[in-house]
């Protein structure tokens, strides 16, 4: 099993004096996972450290079974995109691509055939013959992912890439996330827009100055944050009614009608107890309830619950 | 936890050697540089002075051209001997000084500026490839100007004087490859390195001809004040020239440096102490390199 994840062990990395995370224990199964936090809390050292570009200080990484100071064997697996852009002067996207396959030991064909399949999954293969530096922010941004899965890795690991993408490309991207992590792929994914991170991750991992605060999917990491009322939206045709049976129980912290009057915004401490409660509420008084949806159990509440405020991050 | 179906498909094909890896990066570099009128010129240019010496040594083998020049006695006025190659190879190495002066600073900054070499590390590629990708650009280029040619005139004059000449004059080819070796080592050294901390291209070569003269100068002036000949190891080219005359001559010279690395008299320092200078400076250089050639840049 530990060869499908990859794992962290008490890891720390200090810069000179400066943290850059500590202590940091994680199993990262397949699928997307998201790394949340705001700048300066770990997020690209945590990244730095899987792809074998810095050494841990102390503590144990194995990525797939594999140490990341073992290059021949992690380089195939790994497929990196980094957050600056990085392209080596003077080369077209089709060389930009070809020569960094032949670095992985590729031969020619397969380093061409590789080139135009890769291309084409970010739709650059128009643009192929074209200098990289002459590309836009976006042709750039889907450059730097082609050469991240050219090579077909195991395990994509992207910084920021959604980073000036306008939202016809950041939709774009978010598919090909969704279809490599859809392939078995481990996808690490570290981005300031937490919506999107919502929206396509398996799990999430939320760090602050160097710690990790929470990891899991996103749904379990709320419900372990027991110091904030949970919010749940019940949309129903007897709100007031509603409101008034449940400002009697203790659990229930604030209720508020929706502006249109066809539901109840709910904080309570106790969403189970909550549950219960409307099942009877409906049953004794008929009234006709269309949706109950937690309303922040999303990453976005959760890191202002658990970060909040340190700015950083919309 | 989801279950996935794993339909991506790594590579399971062969691979070529990983010592033969670092070849890929001189691939673009020698296209970019082409790119350059100027240096394509200048690097044409640069063999102007072999084919002269090429000539020279048809014409003084060759007794009708010798007779039709009114040039009987040319070969007693330029003797094709260890002073003849180290000429060249000081001539040359000029040549290859400029050369690396004008290549070199435009090689691993731009790396560093872009943030390319986590591009390079993050795969199964080392940063003493990556050093090694880039020296081959410079060393490729600059032995080709330096002791290639000087290897193939002693072939000619071989050819052309006999064998015994060349059986009797070793030192000539072994001192034409160890000194420009050694010679285009230490500018591409120097020129990486230099590379990596200056990022401003006209900066970082005006720093490697500082290297050469400015330094000494400055060694010059040392020995002018403390009435020393030490300052001769801040000299570059002086330390050069007498390891080359060692290469050249062995330890009884007839001579005292080429053209370009002539040696002022009273100023000759051990050969050992400058084999040893010139080992600090390249290990200087890799130690300047290996500070700056990293995965991943550290802000403190």
């Amino acid at each position: 099993m530990s060869n499908r994840l990859i794992t962290f062990g008490e890891v720390s990395r200090f810069y000179g004096e400066v943290l850059g995370i500590n202590r940091v224990n994680l199993a990262i199964p397949p699928g997307i996972t998201s790394l949340v936090g705001p700048n300066g809390s770990g997020k690209t050292t945590l990244m730095n450290l899987m792809t074998g570009l810095i050494r841990p200080t102390r503590g144990d990484i194995r990525v797939l079974g594999v140490r990341p100071d073992e290059p021949e064997k992690l380089g195939p697996l790994i497929g990196y995109c980094a957050q600056f852009d990085n392209f080596p002067k003077g080369l077209t996207g089709y060389q930009f691509l070809y020569s960094f396959l032949r670095i992985r030991g590729m031969n020619d064909a397969e380093c061409e055939e590789r080139t135009r399949t890769a291309l084409a999954t970010v739709n650059l293969a128009e643009a192929a013959q074209r200098p990289v530096a002459a590309y836009s922010k976006g042709m750039r941004q889907r450059i730097k992912l082609a050469q991240a899965i050219a090579h077909d890795p195991q395990i994509v690991v992207l910084d920021e890439p959604l980073n000036g993408l306008d939202p016809m490309a950041r939709a774009e991207t978010i598919e090909l996330f969704q279809e490599w992590g859809g392939k078995g792929r481990h996808v690490i994914v570290s981005s300031h827009i937490l919506h999107e991170v919502d929206r396509i991750s398996d799990q999430v991992i939320l760090l602050s100055h160097g710690y990790v605060v929470a990891e899991g999917q996103i749904q379990g990491v709320r419900s372990e944050v027991k110091d904030q009322p949970m919010q749940i939206l019940i949309r129903c045709d007897q709100p007031n009614a509603l409101a008034a049976r449940l400002f009697l129980q203790d659990h229930v912290v604030e209720a508020k009608i929706h502006p249109d009057g066809k539901g109840i915004l709910l904080r309570t401490t106790d969403a189970d107890q909550f549950y219960l409660m409307l099942n009877r509420i409906v049953l004794e008084t008929g009234m006709e309830v269309e949706s109950v949806a937690p309303a922040d159990d999303d990453v976005n509440s959760v890191y202002q619950y658990l970060i909040g405020g340190e700015g950083g991050t919309t | 936890m989801a279950v996935y179906k794993k339909t991506y498909r790594p590579y399971e094909g062969p691979l070529t050697a990983s010592w033969s890896r670092f070849l890929v990066i001189r691939r673009y570099a020698f296209e970019d540089l082409r790119r350059s009128r100027f240096l394509t010129i200048f690097y044409l240019a640069s063999f102007i002075y072999p084919l002269i010496c090429a000539l020279i040594i048809w014409v003084e083998h060759n007794a009708s051209a010798l007779k039709l020049l009114n040039l009987e006695q040319a070969s007693r006025l330029i003797g094709v001997d260890a002073g003849f190659y180290m000429t060249l190879l000081g001539w040359q190495s000029m040549m290859a000084l400029f050369l690396a002066a004008f290549i070199g600073p435009g090689l691993v900054s731009p790396d560093l500026t872009n943030n390319a070499l986590s591009l390079y590390l993050s795969r199964p590629f080392s940063r003493t490839e990556y050093v090694v990708g880039k020296l081959a650009v410079l060393l490729t280029l600059l032995s080709l100007m330096t002791w290639v040619p000087g290897l193939l005139l002693y072939a000619l004059q071989s050819y052309l004087e006999g064998w015994d000449w060349a059986a009797a004059h070793t030192r000539i080819a072994s001192g034409t490859f160890l000194g420009a070796g050694i010679w285009i080592l230490l500018i591409a050294l120097l020129a990486l390195a230099l590379s990596a901390w200056v990022k401003w291209k006209p900066a970082a070569g005006a720093l490697l001809f500082g290297i050469f003269f400015v330094a000494s100068g400055f060694g010059g002036a040392i020995n002018a004040v403390q009435d020393t000949k030490w300052g001769y190891l801040l000299n570059v080219s002086n330390l050069v020239g007498t390891v080359w005359v060692q290469l050249f001559e062995g330890d009884d010279p007839t001579n005292n440096g080429a053209v370009f690395f002539r040696q002022a008299p009273g100023s000759v320092i051990p050969v050992w102490l400058c084999w040893a200078a010139l080992l600090v400076l390249c290990l200087a250089c890799l130690y300047m390199l290996s500070r700056k050639i990293r995965g991943a840049e550290v802000v403190r």
